[in-house]
């Protein structure tokens, strides 16, 4: 029997424009529940973009973004409401609140106090660290333990669908391969569909099923992650001679 | 003895009403990152308003108050949904909106002279019959100990709101990183339209003791909000805690500094203070 795939989110023919520049020409990209997705493709490709559009924080050209097969206006605070959570690049905790603060603005939609706290707990079973730190300001934290800590946050409230932009960017090899793990094992503990954009191919399509392949704001490939990892696509990608 | 016991006095009480502007002027930089000059005349706003509901309408004067400081915090509420939120909107820089705000200020100065004309005027129903008292030779009146009690009594809730709310803690976040407060689905344009409410509300507040104190003019905003920004920059900006200790600062070196000197030395000891501040510590006491 063929189980029929559920599709969380969907982008069609989506074109951003920054100015007069062209980031994003007519993207088409899908999330199933439960997969693991990874947008990979040199600097500038428009990877960060997508995710951003997702969000409304990218300026929608052209195209539609829709959730459960519906189209959405894509707006910040309401993304969060509809169940996606999005850690931008850069580590961007709140660095003057401690990582206890950090979770609680992390689950803000959470009306219930009861329901936040417990929460909190189950989110510091999963990061001992952050349990160790919790009244630590967040700024004060190292690298590896702000991006758990920003990982952490998203994972609040517990959403269908997380974006993760650039996990591993600044992070020594060692822990990046510790919030590769974390991403893999949230996906298969809570079936969570995660898109990545990472600039780390290997660490990337060695943990996500599928990959599609940015270059100059367009996708020139998609595939499982492990036929991509075969093919000569990204090495013509990354040594310029696919244009 | 007197005169120094006088000097601490007079100093206390110009720092409790400067750090109730600064309050407010560092809750709005905070969240939106701009210099909101505009403020400052949300202390003539609360000042006429109350001026006109006990002087003119002869109503109630505690349900005056109350007007006047809602209705101070609505102008700010309005100002920001309709010329700052817009301006943001269209990702003005925050040189466009100081611009804007002074705009703001500027006209508002102007319609409250229409109005009420540009006269010197007094809220005190009878000046001479207020109660005063004398502290180890020092006299303190009703009405400054209402301003010192009432400066105690919003930042002693300012710190609480902003530490033990869900609502405090998002204002905090913005402040922090306005994107990704929006991320975690805090709808930060409503919240900034909260601080600007609460903040020009305390504005208002300040305006009206002050009006309490000594009077009001349509010119008042002018001179307050130059203070609250020394004292905001002094203390560090956008830093609440820092705005209260750079106000306290400002009004003892402002008062004490004209102890031998005439008191219209006030204004160039504070500017003085301001610019030693921005040449050896720009980010003022609080902020590292």
């Amino acid at each position: 029997m063929i189980m029929k795939k559920e599709i969380l989110l969907q982008l069609q023919n989506i074109s951003v424009y920054y100015g007069g520049v062209k980031a994003l020409d007519s993207v088409d990209i899908s999330l199933d529940k439960g997969e693991i997705v990874a947008l990979v493709g040199p600097n500038g490709a428009g990877k960060s973009t997508i995710l951003k559009a997702i969000f409304g924080l990218a300026p929608i050209h052209s195209g539609k973004v829709l959730w459960h097969e519906k189209e959405i206006e894509p707006i910040p605070h309401e993304a969060a409401q509809r169940g996606i959570a999005f850690i931008p690049q850069g580590r961007r905790v709140f660095s003057h609140l401690t990582v206890e603060e950090n979770l609680e603005i992390g689950g803000f939609i959470l009306k219930d106090k009861h329901k936040l706290n417990r929460r909190i707990e189950e989110i510091m079973e999963t990061f001992p660290i952050l349990r160790q730190k919790k009244k630590a300001k967040s700024g004060t934290l190292s690298g590896g333990q702000q991006q758990m800590l920003a990982l952490a946050r998203g994972l609040m409230t517990d959403p269908k669908v997380l974006l993760f932009d650039e996990p591993s960017l600044g992070l020594a090899p060692k822990i990046a391969k510790e919030v590769f793990a974390k991403i893999k094992e949230i996906n298969e503990k809570h079936k969570t569909a995660i898109m990545v954009v990472e600039h780390n191919i290997k660490f990337s399509l060695k943990i996500t099923h599928r990959a599609y392949v940015l270059n100059k704001g367009e996708i020139v490939a998609k595939d499982t992650s492990q036929k991509l990892l075969k093919s000569d696509v990204l090495e013509k990608i990354f040594m310029g001679k696919l244009v | 003895m007197e005169i120094f016991s006088q000097l601490i006095f007079n100093s206390i009480i110009a720092g409790a009403v400067y750090a109730l502007i600064a309050l407010g002027f560092n809750l709005i930089y905070g969240a939106t990152k701009f210099l909101n000059l505009a403020h400052g005349v949300m202390t003539a706003i609360g000042g006429y308003t109350v001026f006109y509901f006990t002087k003119t309408l002869d109503w109630n004067i505690y349900l005056a108050v109350i007007i006047g400081i809602l209705f101070a915090g609505l102008i700010g509420f309005s100002l920001d949904k309709f010329v700052y939120f817009p301006l943001r909107k269209r990702k003005a820089s925050n040189m466009v909106l100081l611009v804007a705000s002074f705009g703001a200020f500027t006209a508002i100065q102007a319609i409250i002279a229409i109005l009420f004309n540009s006269r010197f005027q007094t809220l005190s129903q009878n000046t001479s019959a207020q109660k005063s008292f004398e502290i180890f030779g020092g006299v303190i009146t009703q009405t400054q100990l209402i301003i010192l009690a009432s400066a105690a009594l919003i930042m002693t809730g300012l710190v609480l709101l902003l530490h033990k709310t869900r609502f405090g803690k998002a204002i905090k976040a913005i402040s922090d990183d306005e994107e990704v407060a929006k991320i975690v689905g805090i709808n930060t344009n409503k919240i900034i339209g909260y601080v600007f409410f609460i903040g020009s509300a305390i504005a208002g507040f300040a305006g009206i003791l002050v009006g309490f104190d000594t009077g009001i003019e349509p010119t008042m905003g002018l001179d307050l909000l130059f203070k609250g920004v020394i004292a905001s920059i002094v203390g560090g900006i956008g830093n609440l805690y820092g705005g209260v200790l750079g106000a306290f600062l400002l009004g003892f070196v402002e008062n004490f500094g004209i102890w031998k000197i005439s008191g219209d030395w006030k204004d160039a000891i504070a500017f003085a203070l301001l610019i030693v501040f921005l040449i050896f510590r720009p980010r003022g006491i609080m902020n590292k």
